[in-house]
């Protein structure tokens, strides 16, 4: 109970000043105190549980109306109250949109899967090497140009991807329509390499010289010194850039027209735009959408949290 | 669509997004065989994409494309692209529903609905049956090709237009452009969103506002108590859309041959036949439309058919003609982006004249920026 | 606040190596200039390039993809974004929608943020579960989110939230148009995009919360304070560097909103008037008129924009946090 809020026990104090009680009553205060502060506490955790679980509904409940509706017959979907209820489930939607998304002119489903998971691996794993080797000799090595170099790229941090799109568009154009071309533009990330660099700064560097000392090159002694120890700084540029590149979406609607080169999120809002369309299959296909990132994040949550939090912390 | 000899790479590319994509590949990345909507196959032919058909199709497949097919596909007298089929506007009726709320509805064009009565009797069927009566297909989206060629007919209808002779201002936010979009919004209220695709044929609205396409579906759902009407008069006669979907060959292709004996079996009975059974369109080959039941004097959607056979072609819309193409011009894309935004705009309660005005404006500076596109 | 830390370390730095920065020099210049080249020539690359190629391409009148070539137009883009009513009237209006989305959602998200992280900062049963939950949006790809809600708040009496309005109302209002009328459409935007986002900055906040000692609210409590006064003198200062962090992401976050208005505008009745954002207009602009030196220029100042922000507000920021 230490860590709890300080709002209740403060109130018995306040009470207690506000009302000088005559000295004869004060044996009877002392018997009620702790009954009034767990009373007010009961009331407030009471109080607390009820907001908690009124937001919790409201954030969950669009969660589970798509997942609902994605079992749901279509003509019950945007029903109003209906779309809540629970009945006449079956996989039918599931089988909906395998069987609509069948052809090279539609795409598959599993395509787009497979094209996400590729961008997304591609994106992540080549960003963890690429910008984590990058802070290392940053934050470590000493060369020429150096701090000129750091300071060039935490300039660049400050650029939104979205600024540079339309020229992006201009160059890659000849290029569109590839999985390449949705991978390549986002290995290299500024904000990451910062991550990266601030977490490397705060390591001991004891050990690193230790290991050099015993004949480790510079790339030596960042792979196995330095790599095993920052475990929770390659957590967290993962799941940060994956979490953005798996709902990638104005590059893709720039770059990619081809059916069978889309990611998840633009097919989905292909799928959406069809007519007729169909919203049980697209709650069918947005589920499936979800469901990667929504397991592996049940799954690790607490360090989808501590990454979150650490990206702050850090910067 | 089997085909032995040649294999084809066919794209198809939501509604949304295929204006963009026609601008934006590059010709060497053009398939063999390509599929546009009509009124882009200008803007393709202007960026050197397409090759011109006849070297590579019969000239029976060319001899047997119906009018409609050869005036969306020639660009400067040259035959660029074929359709196998054509398109079809006009009002679906749920006889049961409309005779229900005592409403007298058109027979055919000569008594097409007047805008004015076709408002009232809008107030008239939404107050007797749930408060909506209409179905415009707001989840095609007004604010992309279905909103162009669904509601430029009614500009034409009122005088209006989108563009003549390169120039939009004065055609476009035209006062008979302006009335026409204001009385489109004006019937917002009785207008069913139809997120769900089925307000006609659920029976939540009497009135459809749709293409040939819906037929298959609406007739199955409705039965005999399907009607089918032109769109409303709104001065200058009923008029409709037409032209649709075409295919072309790719101006850098190495496979020319194979892909014109490829648009030759596409184009053949059979594959007609079978296309336009499965979406309900007027085929755009002389001879299997001869042979089309649907379209026939005494068939369900002899409308249409009368509508496409007096097309004002590509020359001046009178009283007298029906269905009018979209512009032939390789300007298009910019006229139908633009002015579907300003529909969907007005449509969401902007200001009319000031929309439209925008959008011609912008599409006369991107003429003139275009060296109008010559 | 990223730069003065950065500062502080790089200096901390410098002391150190100093003495082995002679000998050190040539042994680690291969290696630091091969380990930092393949994120330097992607950064180069697909940032720095075509950001100086949008400049360029904005004093052209150039088409994608185009057989004619590019024209040089000067400054005529930029005139007619800032001069020429067909150009800067949507313009300023995106513009002025990416503010007024900025505006409400910072302060809003911010303390929704906070409110949540307060709640949850207790040692009660199953806090983790409810933390869970309300981070779970975070990982919705928008996308999705906007498919979603696009239902929820159709305009039909079948719309989830026309349902609820009218049963909590016992049937007195009836459905209304969120996403097409021009008075609740930016605010449909907010909302689902505050439901996506507003788990992230909780966590951050929550983080922040976490690291202020107990001891200073049992100093408080010694010094009688009420629970606002705690709030005001104990929280608030022990998490102002959190809260600056998430207020200068979540301002830089809403300048660059555009997947779920492109979503809603194109296949959802979303009024474009009162929403488009300038990321937006600058891809129609490509898509619907493939103009492609209007649409560089309209990323140029938007650039311009956020940058200039994103620097005053760190200096207001600094300045706060230092007093």
């Amino acid at each position: 109970m230490t860590a709890s809020p300080p709002v209740a026990p403060v109130a018995t104090p306040s009470v207690r000043e506000s009302r000088p009680t005559p000295p004869t009553k004060s044996r009877r205060r002392v018997i009620r105190r702790p009954v009034r502060r767990s009373s007010t506490r009961a009331a407030r955790r009471t109080r607390d549980y009820l907001l908690l679980i009124v937001l919790g509904i409201l954030f969950v409940a669009p969660v589970y109306y798509l997942v609902v509706g994605s079992f749901k017959p279509a003509a019950e979907v945007l029903s109003g109250f209906a779309g809540f209820i629970p009945q006449h489930l079956s996989l039918e939607n599931y089988r909906n949109v395998f069987a609509s998304l069948s052809s090279d002119s539609t795409g598959y489903f599993l395509q787009f899967l497979g094209n996400s998971l590729l961008i997304s691996v591609g994106i992540v794993g080549g960003g963890l090497i690429v910008n984590s080797m990058a802070a290392y000799s940053f934050a470590r090595l000493t060369w020429r140009g150096r701090n000129g170099a750091f300071q060039f790229v935490v300039l660049l941090v400050i650029i939104p991807f979205e600024a540079v799109a339309v020229p992006l568009l201009y160059l890659l154009n000849p290029e569109r329509n590839t999985l390449l071309v949705q991978i390549l533009p986002f290995v290299a990330n500024a904000f990451s390499v910062f991550l990266f660099y601030t977490f490397f700064l705060g390591l001991p560097k004891s050990v690193e010289e230790a290991a050099r000392l015993d004949g480790l090159g510079a790339f030596g002694t960042f792979v196995r010194i330095v790599v095993p120890n920052s475990k929770p700084v390659f957590a967290t540029v993962t799941i940060l850039t994956f979490l953005t590149s798996w709902g990638q979406f104005l590059w893709p609607v720039l770059m990619v027209s081809d059916p069978t080169q889309r990611p998840l999120p633009l097919a989905l809002s292909v799928f959406q735009s069809q007519q007729p369309v169909d919203w049980g299959a697209v709650f069918a296909f947005g589920t499936l959408l979800v469901l990667p990132v929504l397991v592996v994040f049940l799954l690790f949550q607490r360090y989808f949290v501590q990454s979150v939090a650490g990206s702050a912390v850090k910067g | 669509m089997a085909n032995t000899k040649t294999k084809v790479k066919l794209t198809l590319l939501a509604s949304d997004t295929y204006t963009t994509t026609v601008s934006s590949t590059p010709a060497s990345k053009l398939p063999d065989v390509l599929e546009m909507d009509g009124p882009t196959l200008s803007n393709y032919v202007y960026n050197e994409k397409l090759a011109p058909l006849a070297q590579y199709v019969s000239s029976a497949t060319l001899a047997n494309a119906t009018a409609g097919s050869l005036a969306e596909g020639t660009v400067a007298k040259k035959v660029y692209g074929l359709a196998m089929f054509d398109s079809a506007l006009g009002i679906y009726g749920n006889k049961k529903l409309l005779d229900a709320a005592g409403i007298k509805y058109p027979t055919g064009l000569s008594d097409a609905w007047t805008a004015d009565q076709f408002t009232a009797d809008l107030g008239t069927l939404a107050a007797a049956h749930g408060g909506k009566a209409l179905d415009i297909h707001e989840e095609y989206g007004l604010g992309g090709e279905w909103g162009s060629f669904a509601f430029s007919p009614i500009l034409w209808s009122a005088g209006g237009g989108l563009i003549t002779d390169n120039k939009s201002t004065g055609v476009m936010d035209s006062a008979a452009s302006v009335k026409a979009l204001n009385t489109l919004a004006s019937w917002k209220p009785f207008i069913d969103s139809n997120a769900d695709g089925k307000a006609f044929t659920g029976g939540r609205v009497a009135l459809g506002w749709g293409g040939h396409w819906n037929y298959p579906d609406y007739s199955k759902a409705l039965g005999a108590d399907l009607v089918v009407m032109p769109l409303p008069n709104f001065g200058q006669g009923s008029k409709t859309g037409q032209g649709s979907w075409t295919w072309g060959i790719g101006a850098e292709t190495k496979n020319g041959k194979a892909a014109g004996s490829f648009l030759d079996s596409l184009l053949n009975d059979k594959n007609v036949t079978a296309m336009t059974t499965a979406n309900g369109a007027p085929p755009a080959t002389k001879s299997a439309l001869a042979m089309n039941t649907n379209y026939s004097p005494t068939g369900p959607l002899a409308l249409f058919a009368e509508q496409l056979n007096k097309t004002c072609g590509n020359g001046p819309i009178t009283t007298a003609c029906v269905a009018v193409p979209r512009p032939v011009t390789p300007g298009y894309p910019v006229i139908t982006s633009k002015f579907s935004s300003a529909l969907s705009a007005i449509f969401g309660g902007a200001d009319a004249a000031k929309s439209l005005g925008a959008a011609a404006k912008t599409i006369d500076q991107n003429y003139s920026d275009n060296s109008n596109y010559k | 606040m990223a730069t003065v830390e950065l500062r502080a370390a790089s200096s901390a730095r410098g002391t150190t190596t100093k003495v082995k920065k002679r000998k050190k020099f040539n042994s680690e210049t291969l290696p630091g200039v091969l380990m930092a080249s393949p994120a330097l020539i992607g950064v180069i690359g697909f940032v720095a390039l075509p950001f100086v190629v949008a400049i360029v391409l904005s004093f052209f009148n150039v088409r994608l993809n185009s057989v004619r070539p590019p024209i040089f137009f000067g400054i005529e883009q930029y005139v007619r974004l800032f001069t020429d009513p067909i150009y800067s009237v949507p313009f300023f209006r995106a513009l002025v929608n990416n503010l007024s989305f900025a505006v409400v959602v910072v302060p809003v998200q911010t303390a929704i943020a906070l409110a949540l992280a307060i709640l949850l900062n207790r040692k009660i049963r199953g806090i983790a579960f409810f933390r869970t939950l309300f981070f779970m949006p975070v990982v919705f790809p928008m996308a999705l989110v906007t498919v979603l809600w696009r239902l929820i708040l159709d305009r039909s009496d079948n719309g989830l939230l026309n349902s609820v309005v009218s049963f909590l109302t016992g049937g007195a209002v009836g459905a209304h148009d969120w996403l097409g009328s021009p008075t609740t459409a930016m605010g449909s935007v907010i909302l689902l995009s505050i439901w996506q986002g507003v788990g992230f900055q909780m966590v951050i906040i929550l983080a922040g919360l976490q690291e202020i000692p107990q001891e200073r609210y049992e100093a408080a409590q010694l010094d009688r304070a009420g629970a606002w006064a705690q709030f005001r003198h104990v929280t608030v200062p022990g998490i102002r560097n959190t809260l600056i962090f998430v207020v200068l992401l979540t301002t830089i976050l809403s300048f660059r909103v555009f997947d779920q208005v492109y979503i809603l505008i194109r296949g959802a009745g979303l009024n474009q008037d009162a929403t488009r954002t300038v990321l937006y207009q600058a891809t129609v602009t490509i898509f619907d008129e493939n103009n492609v030196g209007q649409a560089a220029a309209i990323t140029v100042v938007f650039f311009i924009i956020v940058v200039a922000l994103t620097l005053v507000q760190r200096r207001v920021l600094r300045q706060t946090s230092e007093d």
